[in-house]
């Protein structure tokens, strides 16, 4: 699927304009490139993954319900937390209340033994392809300063989310589609809202583009009621026209303007086809959930994202929650009705995403990640429930240049804090960069005086996650 | 644990003052302060140069420059490019086909001149500055985060802003009012509400616990930084967590000058005047007056489906438990207290819970109820005026050095203090008590003589209008800035800058009738080759317009544009994707109320509600910065979002139709149409070429409203020639 800068120019010039952006190409390399500011561009050094689905579960799931199982715990239920480790502040609990064991039992799956919680049934199948890390920290209690934290890279809002580094570094393979998309929880937004995946101080056209499933899945794609595509084609014929009149054909900033046009009108042909999950087979519909009312909306969002990697876009951030308490993973009480709900919903369409990438040969080139902005405590909110966590916490890779079937870190007896190995969102960051060829120290941008990176002081690459 | 972690904890290290600078460190910042921007500004005379080009002494600078690399201005710019040009920068709305005729018919020597004059004495003139001004202060109407409230009063210091600019403030009094104004002028609204700069920024606000130092620590991170980068022009801020990598600025200077607003808190100051507020409180009693019914309308249907929830869940709880619910709590042991709250919190279900049993009718006339209530609350009276303001507090806290920026690892206190490099002998002391530090920063900056306060300014006025900035990092004077393009002019202007009594209005009239500023933007490839970058400015910059300023001129254009000025931020309708992504975990049936009367939703963009997580696609994707740091200048990207929303958006279909309705009023013939349609977007007529183009159009089945539409896409439209 991969397309070359001069294919998309020459796609275009079938349409209309062909005049100005045959003189474009003919000046190809003579002045500054800024026909696409997407183009595709190589990576720092080679790299297996090419893109990246990042899938995020809203409010934090808890890491020892499902992935880093406490059997100490039990001997511990009801009772506090030992002096020992100190006073833990929650956002609403402060370590005094009593801890909670998993009420959910763990077993080993596959080759590589890997413990998964009867949450994830579905999961569990496929941990021989997940590298799990099982001691990161973040710097924020609280839902929004962790979600731009593990976002990008800082507790504040206003910094460019990882998808928009991953596009400002790389470009896009896809010619018809946004470089970096988002699919949200249709109940609504995560916490930390758009800024999630701002571009922060990078040019706009980095950021992510909220994509929907349907006839508009992209925010204005379709001309208003009336206007017919033969009547908008001889709208932007004219617009055409009348700008070839006093452009300079060695100007490329107004050829980036008449490219965006054109891109935009093939967005409109091609975008509504990407989300059109219709057309998939019954077994891969079924695959995914789509048969089943729990699964069905997170499912289609799992196939849209592997219909996206499929047709070259770079980066998918894909969220499970937002909106509603009850439609996010934020169990501060009844911690089973909640996260049996949740892992309901999510379980079979992202173990189908791992299987259906992996038939088609694109999970070597496709990052997939799972993750938070935090964990859950071991001791008890409500009687039943568990505060937030950001003092240790389980994610898993999975993918291009993963180490496959490997589980790295350690929390406490309890769970609570990272202890072997702990790694920051820094190093999750520089992690995820490196699997993409990037290198944290090379990938800068000049704000305000200074050389920004998305990890900032620079955080360590998880040697033992890269195959 | 680390020694200074011990310590910390200890409570040993916060009460002691920090003396981690050595003599070295401090001679080291003072052998770099040869840096050219901390040099004393001395203002060199214009080069004697006899060309008819040179109108202003910035020409002569500039020529000289160019003669120097052996190049030529370019020639002056049409009239009509220069009228739309002008207007557009100095009103950020298109010229009128009537003042493009007037300006053709002005044959006087100095028609330029008085166009320039007249644009300048516009309201517009302080709103288009103060869009750019509330960039750099990173301004906006709400706290930002998940909440995101709005701040009911921050709106009037933006109303300040357009004052400033149109009423001619010098900008030494402008300095001073938005850094301590509330010292300085004490009991005066103006400055009172010019504080808010102090606050302009995001600020996280939220519930649960609260870790009460970070919370201060990035408040007080946001004061610094605003004043460093906006007023000094120095990244400050690089200096947070270690003496600064490149500029000779130590981690206590950092420290000390944030020690200056160590006794800076954020405060809502009334303005209102007791009857005022006599009034508002009956107001108000009135309009809750009208929500109680129907609120208790609503509750009274939820309540039966809610009470079945409860009892059902209580059903389920241990009976010990069961039992525990009904015991008053002051009759409870601790221990049960806890369990009792705990089964309180287990049964009470969320609101959404509970709607998902209310049955359709009955939530059918709830949604109807919840509607009445959403339109009596659009009649929510305005509270009483007051200043989104700062006041220093009784006793400053104490300030500590912070490792790496760290708020839990104090490394010992500094005293409030100016950067070293710029006060080595120099330095007026600033007070222990909290009231007056901000005044003894302010004034330092005033001073005629600092090296970087009117440089600084004047290099904004210069990239306003001519593009670039004759120093191209205008937030940044340090190391890592660049140098200035054209040292003695940057000189001269500051120089010019304070001698005119820091009159903003007289370097930009300087400039904005410069042959320098007249100049054609057209590209030309001999001159491109020596200077790339036009860092000469052998030719005029051309530039795109902001997302704000398209907006503002296709309402221009459609003629539907409220030139209303001022007062509370409005909210303009929004795609329904737009409003999916607010976020709130309450019902989300009232999050965007638009205004009740509709000719607001037609304001300038600049009166729009700025809602840090919530942007407007259309200013957005035109790359409006989100108002999180100080942005001197916006990045330009080009890509198909813009183009969709330039083609598809309702409020594009709404106004190409009101700009056909517009033009049709010219009359039947097809020509006059056309003829009427050029003159109102681009204030020019159609060239022959262009006429034959539309006709072929309309021959060919377009429609007046697809040819409005095309013509507010074009780049000439969309560009300041």
């Amino acid at each position: 699927m991969a397309r070359t800068r001069r294919n998309v120019l020459l796609d275009a010039a079938h349409g209309f304009g062909a005049i100005a952006l045959q003189s474009l190409l003919a000046r190809e390399g003579k002045a500054a490139p800024r026909v696409n500011p997407l183009a595709a561009k190589p990576p720092h050094f080679p790299a297996k993954a090419k893109s990246v689905i990042f899938l995020f579960m809203v409010g934090a799931p808890s890491q020892i319900d499902t992935f880093d199982p406490k059997p100490g715990l039990k001997k511990y239920e009801g009772q506090r937390l030992p002096e020992s480790y100190g006073k833990i502040q929650s956002q609403f609990t402060d370590g005094s209340t009593p801890l909670l064991s998993s009420p959910w039992a763990f077993q080993q799956h596959g080759q590589s033994g890997a413990w998964v919680s009867t949450l994830m049934p579905n999961l569990a199948r496929c941990v021989d392809d997940l590298c799990f890390v099982r001691s990161f920290h973040t710097d924020s209690v609280v839902h929004a300063p962790a979600m731009y934290h593990v976002h990008s890279g800082r507790i504040l809002m206003g910094y460019p989310s990882l998808g928009a580094w991953v596009t400002y570094g790389l470009g896009t393979e896809s010619d018809n589609l946004p470089a970096y998309v988002v699919l949200p929880q249709p109940e609504g937004t995560p916490e930390g809202g758009t800024p999630c995946w701002g571009a922060g101080f990078l040019p706009a056209v980095h950021q992510g583009t909220v994509l929907r499933p349907g006839a508009t899945p992209i925010l204005n794609l379709k001309p208003p009621p009336g206007v017919t595509q033969q009547r908008q084609r001889a709208t932007l014929d004219l617009l055409q026209k009348m700008n070839d009149l006093d452009t300079d054909p060695t100007d490329s900033e107004m050829g980036a303007r008449i490219a965006s046009y054109e891109l935009a009108f093939r967005m409109q042909r091609y975008a509504p086809e990407a989300v059109d999950v219709s057309k998939e087979p019954e077994h891969i519909r079924k695959l995914y959930g789509l048969d089943q009312k729990r699964t069905a909306d997170f499912g289609s969002r799992c196939l849209l994202a592997r219909r996206m990697v499929e047709r070259g876009v770079r980066f998918v951030q894909l969220y499970s929650g937002g909106g509603p308490v009850s439609t996010q993973w934020d169990a501060h009480k009844d911690l089973v009705e909640n996260h049996e709900k949740m892992c309901g919903m999510t379980d079979q369409p992202i173990a189908a995403l791992l299987t259906d990438l992996k038939q088609r040969g694109l999970l070597d080139s496709t990052l997939v990640i799972w993750g938070s902005e935090f964990g859950r405590l071991p001791m008890s909110q409500s009687g039943n429930g568990r505060d937030h966590n950001p003092h240790g916490f389980t994610m898993w890779f999975a993918g291009g240049g993963v180490k496959a079937g490997r589980t790295i870190g350690s929390t406490d007896e309890f769970g609570l804090r990272a202890q072997d190995d702990p790694y920051s969102m820094r190093d999750f960051h520089a992690t995820i960069l490196h699997l993409l060829g990037l290198d944290q120290n090379q990938l800068w941008y000049l704000h305000n005086g200074r050389q920004e990176k998305l990890t900032d002081f620079g955080g360590n690459v998880i040697q033992r996650v890269v195959a | 644990m680390k020694l200074w972690a011990f310590l910390a904890a200890a409570g040993l290290l916060a009460a002691a003052e920090y003396h981690g600078d050595t003599d070295k460190d401090r001679a080291r910042i003072l052998a770099r302060r040869n840096w050219w921007s901390f040099q004393k500004v001395v203002r060199p005379d214009p080069p004697k140069l006899n060309s008819p080009w040179v109108r202003t002494p910035i020409d002569a600078f500039l020529l000289e420059a160019l003669q120097a690399k052996s190049l030529k201005p370019s020639p002056e710019e049409s009239k009509l490019r220069l009228l739309r040009r002008v207007t557009l920068d100095v009103t950020g709305l298109p010229p009128k086909p009537e003042e493009a005729a007037a300006f053709l018919n002005d044959k006087r020597a100095d028609a330029y001149e008085r166009l320039v004059d007249r644009l300048m004495a516009t309201t517009q003139y302080g709103e288009r500055w103060a869009q750019r001004w509330l960039d750099v202060a990173r301004y906006a109407d709400t706290n930002g985060f998940e909440h995101d409230l709005e701040r009911t009063h921050a709106w009037r210091y933006r109303d300040y802003v357009v004052r400033s600019f149109n009423s001619g403030k010098p900008y030494d009094v402008f300095l001073k009012e938005q850094i301590a104004g509330d010292e300085i002028w004490p009991g005066q609204p103006d400055p009172l509400i010019a504080v808010g700069f102090n606050r302009a920024g995001p600020e996280h606000l939220t519930g649960g616990n609260q870790d009460v130092e970070l919370n201060r620590q990035e408040v007080l991170v946001e004061m610094t930084a605003g004043v460093s980068n906006v007023f000094l022009g120095l990244t400050m801020n690089c200096a947070r967590c270690h003496n600064h990598k490149f500029d000779p600025i130590l981690q206590t200077d950092y420290y000390r000058l944030q020690a200056v607003f160590g006794g800076t808190e954020g405060k809502e100051v009334p303005l209102a005047t007791a009857e005022e507020k006599a009034r508002y409180d009956a107001a108000r009693k009135a309009y809750e007056a009208r929500l109680k019914p129907v609120q208790d309308e609503i509750t009274a249907i939820e309540k039966p489906y809610k009470e079945a929830i409860i009892a059902e869940r209580r059903a389920k709880l241990d009976p010990a438990v069961q039992a525990l619910l009904d015991v008053p709590k002051d009759k409870l042991s601790e221990a049960d207290r806890e369990k009792q709250k705990n089964a309180k919190d287990q049964i009470t279900p969320s609101w959404d819970e509970v709607l998902a049993r209310v049955p359709k009718p009955e939530l059918e006339r709830r949604s109807g109820l919840r509607r009445q209530l959403h339109a009596i609350e659009l009649d929510e009276p305005s509270p009483p005026a007051a200043a989104y303001a700062v006041v220093n507090r009784e006793k400053p806290e104490d300030t500590n050095v912070l490792k790496v920026g760290d708020h839990r690892m104090k490394l010992g206190t500094v005293p409030p203090g100016l950067p070293l490099v710029l006060t080595a002998n120099t330095a007026k002391p600033v007070p222990l008590e909290a009231a007056g530090r901000r005044t003894v920063l302010a004034e330092w900056l005033a001073q005629p003589e600092h090296p970087l306060t009117a440089r600084v300014m004047v290099n904004r006025i210069w990239q306003f209008r001519m593009g670039r900035g004759i120093v191209g990092t205008p937030n940044d004077f340090g190391v890592m800035g660049e140098r200035p393009t054209n040292p003695k002019l940057l000189d001269w202007l500051a120089a010019e800058f304070v001698s005119s009594g820091w009159s903003i209005k007289a370097i930009d009239r300087l400039i904005l009738t410069s042959s320098a500023y007249r100049q054609a933007s057209a590209r030309d490839a001999a001159r491109e080759a020596v200077d790339p970058e036009n860092k000469l400015y052998w030719r005029m910059n051309r530039r795109r317009l902001e997302g704000e300023a398209i907006r503002d001129s296709v309402l221009s254009v459609s003629g539907m544009l409220n030139l209303e000025v001022g007062g509370p931020p409005i909210r303009v309708p929004i795609e329904k994707e737009v409003y999916d992504s607010i976020f709130t975990e309450y019902e989300n049936d009232n999050l965007w109320p638009l205004p009740k009367d509709r000719a607001q939703i037609y304001r300038r963009s600049l009166y729009l509600l700025n809602k840090r997580t919530v942007r407007l696609p259309m200013l957005a994707n035109f790359d409006q910065p989100d108002a999180m740091t100080s942005c001197a200048y916006r990045p330009v990207s080009t890509h198909a979002l813009q183009a969709l929303s330039l083609i598809n958006s309702d409020f594009m279909a709404e106004q190409s139709a009101a700009f056909a309705k517009r033009v049709e009023q010219a009359g039947p013939a097809v020509p006059v149409r056309i003829q009427r349609a050029y003159q109102l977007a681009l204030a020019r007529p159609p060239k022959p070429a262009e006429n034959t183009m539309a006709q072929d159009f309309f021959t060919k089945g377009g429609t007046l409203q697809e040819f409005c539409l095309a013509l507010l896409n074009r780049n000439e439209f969309i560009y300041i020639p």
